[in-house]
């Protein structure tokens, strides 16, 4: 009668064992496939919520940050008074430092046809701090905005900028449509 | 001296300094996780050396605001696009829509077009509307009198004005100037370019581009690249032209402006500025005369409103922002 216990006993724990076995690999394969299958989620800025406050440039645990000032050439108006490339009250409308609103002079002012300009950020430099973009919102058409750029990124599971974003504007976003660019000059009417 | 010691270490081990220290250290830790989190909660922390304020520009001297707000028109669900004030009665134009309003707000009529109507203009006949690439002419019935395409791939009508037989249509998208015959007749354009090759003319960075006719029958054109109105003949030669660019509240500051302008009686102008969003008066010169609505009145970055005046001096905005009709009065 003992004996016949301990053989159950036994296979209790042989059959239970296996059993666990059998639903952790079943576990592991479901979870593979659905990490597989399933999309994947990314930060990103809305441009449209933004209010430019800065913090993208001082609260990303990268260094410098992984936000960028994107430009979105379609809207731009090409302006020799660009208000988002000089600082309010510029004697000349000339490519000096001291005339530059941007603290890293990530902006390059290229010269078209007179009298148009094309602004090209050059992205090394850029620190996602936004005041070309507060400018451009404020005296111009608001083509820059900024955006997360995913080759710098870490995607952290909290975003230490979306935790101090006074107005929200950082969520996560598809991987598969990992960018929120402005729409283009022609969809509106006045603008 | 060994006995010391041992009382020493015993004190040191005492179960209750041994609590009461470690309950401290998490004091201490607890106390620091808290001033960190509620120190980096955005309303609590210190300035951002990086945060541009253009507060400052938004400051008018009270002393230079001469109207005041009356009265409002709630647009509801309507899209709309352009307004003008004719016979004080307030004409609207949208996205499928001419409405025709009593200024106590009341609709009188309305019609049906099909497109969406950016800018409109009323005249003893007519009710004339553009669309981004047409003209419509209506009579007051609502029955479509004539139309005609402007055949060009970059065409954004964004204003249209009347004298006499002469229709005058702002093409944004070209940078140009089109006088048509009200029968849709194409009897010239002009690009705002001085003698010979001498200046390049109008800039329109935007949408934003405006052609009025005064009372006087002079033609002016916004110039808004240039922050300036220019006064052309009806063959499109310069008269001359004031211009004000500053950041200050007597200019005109930014890429495109002023977007909007209407004409009073005498002859002044009324501006609407997009970005920073202000209303102002102008006389015939280019002088700072008084503020209608300076930014406060307001959404920030917002649409620059259009602008429409009445018999008595009374200043209409169509407000695209908050989708209404705002009548300023001079106090």
């Amino acid at each position: 009668m003992a004996e016949e216990k301990i053989i159950k006993r036994r296979e209790f724990i042989n059959t239970g064992v296996r059993f666990a076995l059998g639903i952790s690999l079943a576990g592991i394969g479901v979870a593979a496939a659905r990490k597989a299958t399933t999309e994947k989620w990314v930060w990103q800025i809305d441009p449209a919520k933004c209010t430019q406050c800065g913090r993208c440039a001082t609260d990303c645990v990268k260094s410098p940050s992984a936000v960028k000032c994107i430009h979105a050439y379609e809207v731009c108006g090409y302006c020799d008074l660009c208000g988002g490339y000089f600082k309010p009250g510029v004697k000349k409308m000339e490519t000096g430092g001291e005339n530059h609103l941007c603290p890293t002079a990530a902006i390059q002012r290229k010269f078209i046809e007179e009298p148009y300009f094309e602004y090209v950020i050059i992205e090394e430099l850029c620190i996602g701090c936004a005041k070309c973009v507060k400018g451009c919102s404020s005296f111009g058409n608001g083509s820059l905005h900024l955006q997360i750029r995913h080759d710098l990124c870490d995607n952290c599971n909290e975003c230490a900028i979306a935790r101090v974003c006074p107005s929200d504007a950082i969520s996560r976003v598809p991987a598969s449509q990992p960018y929120i660019i402005k729409g283009d000059f022609h969809g509106g009417s006045k603008a | 001296m060994h006995s010391r010691h041992s009382k020493l270490y015993a004190l040191y081990m005492n179960k209750t300094t041994l609590t009461l220290l470690v309950l401290l250290a998490l004091a201490i830790i607890l106390a620091l996780v808290v001033v960190d989190f509620m120190g980096d909660r955005p309303d609590k922390r210190g300035e951002n050396p990086y945060e541009y304020n253009v507060d400052q520009f938004k400051v008018v001297d009270p002393g230079l605001v001469h109207y005041r707000e009356t009265k409002n028109i709630p647009l509801g669900d309507r899209v709309p696009g352009g307004i003008d004030v004719f016979n004080e009665e307030i004409f609207l134009t949208g996205l499928n829509f001419v409405l025709v309003i009593h200024p106590d707000g009341l609709q009188k009529s309305s019609f049906l077009i099909d497109g969406k109507g950016e800018c409109i203009k009323a005249t003893e006949k007519n009710i004339i509307v553009g669309l981004k690439t047409a003209v419509l002419v209506y009579d007051h019935s609502g029955k479509l009198i004539n139309s005609w395409e402007v055949e060009n791939g970059r065409t954004i009508i964004t204003s249209v004005a009347v004298k006499d037989d002469m229709l005058f249509v702002a093409d944004a998208g070209n940078r140009r100037v089109l006088r048509y015959n009200l029968q849709g007749e194409l009897q010239t354009e002009f690009q705002g370019k001085r003698d010979g090759n001498a200046g390049h003319g109008f800039i329109v960075p935007s949408a934003n581009f405006e052609v009025v006719v005064n009372s006087f029958g002079e033609l002016w054109v916004t110039n808004p690249g240039e922050h300036a109105v220019e006064n052309y003949t009806d063959n499109g030669q310069l008269r001359g032209y004031w211009a004000k660019s500053s950041m200050e509240i007597e200019g005109f500051t930014g890429c495109c402006n002023p977007a909007e302008i209407a004409v009073l009686e005498d002859g002044s102008f009324v501006t609407s500025e997009k970005g920073l969003v202000r209303i102002k008066v102008y006389d015939a010169s280019g002088k700072l005369i008084s503020v209608v609505a300076p930014p406060e009145k307001f959404n920030e970055e917002g649409h620059a409103p259009e602008v429409s005046v009445g018999k008595s001096g009374q200043i209409y905005a169509l407000d695209f922002d908050r989708n209404l009709i705002r009548l300023f009065e001079k106090q």
